[in-house]
């Protein structure tokens, strides 16, 4: 039986190797490592499902070479744990886990090349709550969520909305940066980052906030995986062969 | 409409219970007998004094609360008046000391409701032309204190606003992420002065009111989460100062809600003292900043079309 702590230990693991991957580290498939060499299988499934889309970071972002293998991998994980709801009806949290794995897919079907490791991850529909950003504390919380969606090529409503609101987000930021909630701190800032690297105008200034969150919230695995992919956002370093998705 | 309706109806029972409670208080913010210009101590029971004259001042001038709150801000200050010597003491402690700025920021509300005081107003007038007394070295924010007292005193002299402004922290269109609780009262201050208490919106700068206007719902979200109350309070003064207000009516409803019927309201989230004294020297300052706060809201829904 899969404790909590394994979970949490596997997530670790599988983003300390997409962040090496994605600092230029070469080698074999990274995913399929990720889960030869796991003392608990499950768990590192259930990772491969928390860091989402952020496992392709470093073919989308740096360029590497991607293995078929990994995709075997991520393929399993889709298997292994059931979908969350995706209609207009499923709760707020079942959408977000739902457009995670619908990043997932995408970059999956994608990077994996003939189809053959298509997962069949629906984008959510009828997810209103996405525009409205009147109550941008509430709104900027679930953005956070969803900060794996915040990588190039990908398009749908989410990025529609975070287009259309540069300062729900940098309110966001600034409110979890004076909660100390750095984790959600570091993941709105990854949202900054995909909007300047869209060119869209910001009213603060992304890297030294990132630079802030980073001295003092510390870096965790996966928090420094978001900080490298905000980073090579504000960078422009992100590999430019990436074609973009949209459905 | 930029002061919604209930924004108004939560800032005119703000501003009246608070009057309220002012006046029905104002024994316990009485100078200890026989003080003298030299004052020990002049936080404890001289600023306090001041800012309920402040309070009661900015009622009179905006003139939008009840017709008895308005009577009874003019009695508070005849009672101020009255506990500063009919402003014997301001001169006082104004001739001793050249270069302290407290008399003639106390003095400027007492001016702005017509209580003058000849002497006082002779030596205001020479010492504003001492290149010693414009080189007191100031917090940028207080320096903004000072040069407002003057102007509502009428001793302006050609102040550079946009410089005053400029060197406060708000003038650097900081980062709103790296404010603290003791920056965020400078910030508020800094808005009071150069708006004069919300009578003069243009008096901030468009580049900073726009920089409040995008960060102040942050800064309130946080400050009532941790009950920062009279924080909270100042805050919606600054919102309401604004040259386009920024007024939500949960913020001003939690402050409503928060106040009791008899117009008092707590500084912060932690237990109230049942001493009647210490109530007023804890409380008195939240009040003061919660009948300002609903005075100027009023008086800007007022003036809309």
């Amino acid at each position: 039986m899969s404790s909590r702590a394994d979970f949490a230990a596997a997530a670790d693991d599988l983003a300390i190797r997409v962040l090496g991957a994605l600092r230029g580290a070469k080698g074999t498939a990274l995913v399929a490592r990720h889960i030869d060499s796991a003392p608990d299988a499950l768990a590192a499934l259930a990772a491969i499902r928390v860091i989402g889309a952020d496992t392709f970071s470093p073919y989308v972002l740096a360029g590497a070479a991607f293995h078929a293998e990994d995709a075997a991998a991520v393929a399993r994980s889709f298997e292994a744990f059931p979908l969350p709801g995706s209609g207009p009806s499923a709760p707020v949290d079942e959408r977000t886990a739902a457009w995670r794995d619908w990043a997932t897919a995408q970059l999956l079907s994608r990077l994996g090349g003939r189809g053959t490791w298509r997962v069949d991850a629906a984008q959510p529909e009828g997810d209103v709550a996405l525009a409205d950003t009147a109550d941008w504390q509430r709104w900027s919380v679930r953005m956070a969520q969803l900060a794996t969606l915040a990588t190039p090529g990908l398009e749908g409503p989410v990025h529609d909305a975070a287009r259309g609101a540069a300062l729900p987000l940098s309110r966001g930021v600034t409110r979890s940066v004076l909660r100390r909630d750095f984790p959600t701190a570091v993941r709105l800032i990854r949202w900054l980052a995909w909007l300047a690297h869209e060119g869209v105008p910001l009213p603060l200034e992304p890297l030294l906030a990132l630079e802030h969150v980073r001295l003092l919230g510390g870096e965790s695995p996966r928090t420094a995986l978001d900080l490298a992919v905000a980073r090579h956002l504000l960078e422009g370093r992100h590999h430019q062969g990436t074609q973009e998705v949209r459905t | 409409m930029t002061v919604p309706e209930p924004v108004a109806t939560a800032a005119r029972s703000m501003a009246d219970r608070a009057l309220s409670w002012l006046h029905a208080n104002r024994a316990h913010g009485a100078l200890p007998e026989g003080t003298t210009e030299t004052i020990a101590d002049p936080d404890s029971v001289y600023k306090p004094l001041g800012e309920t004259t402040l309070a009661a001042s900015v009622l009179l001038r905006d003139g939008v609360a009840g017709a008895g709150q308005l009577v009874a801000a003019q009695a508070l200050m005849d009672f101020t008046w009255r506990q500063l010597r009919e402003g014997d003491m301001l001169y006082e402690r104004q001739l001793r000391h050249t270069l302290m700025t407290d008399p003639l920021e106390m003095y400027a509300p007492f001016v702005r409701c017509g209580y003058r005081h000849a002497d006082l107003d002779r030596l205001l007038a020479h010492r504003a032309r001492l290149r010693s007394v414009d080189g007191v070295e100031l917090l940028p924010n207080r320096r903004l204190a000072v040069a407002n007292a003057a102007r509502v005193a009428g001793l302006d002299h050609d102040a550079d606003w946009a410089a005053l402004a400029r060197a406060t922290w708000l003038g650097s269109t900081p980062e709103p992420w790296a404010i603290n609780w003791i920056t965020a009262y400078a910030m508020t201050h800094t808005v009071f002065h150069l708006t004069d208490w919300g009578g003069r919106p243009h008096g901030l700068p468009p580049d900073l009111t726009a920089y409040v206007r995008t960060w102040l719902p942050v800064w309130i979200d946080i400050w009532r989460e941790v009950g920062q109350w009279d924080l909270v309070a100042e805050l919606l003064i600054v919102g309401a100062s604004l040259d386009e207000p920024y007024c939500e009516p949960s913020d001003w409803e939690a402050i409503a809600a928060l106040q009791h019927e008899d117009g008092f309201v707590p500084r912060d989230a932690d237990p109230v003292d049942d001493d009647p004294l210490q109530r007023f020297k804890d409380h008195q300052h939240t009040v003061v900043v919660t009948a300002v706060a609903g005075s100027i809201a009023l008086a800007r829904a007022a003036r809309e079309p």
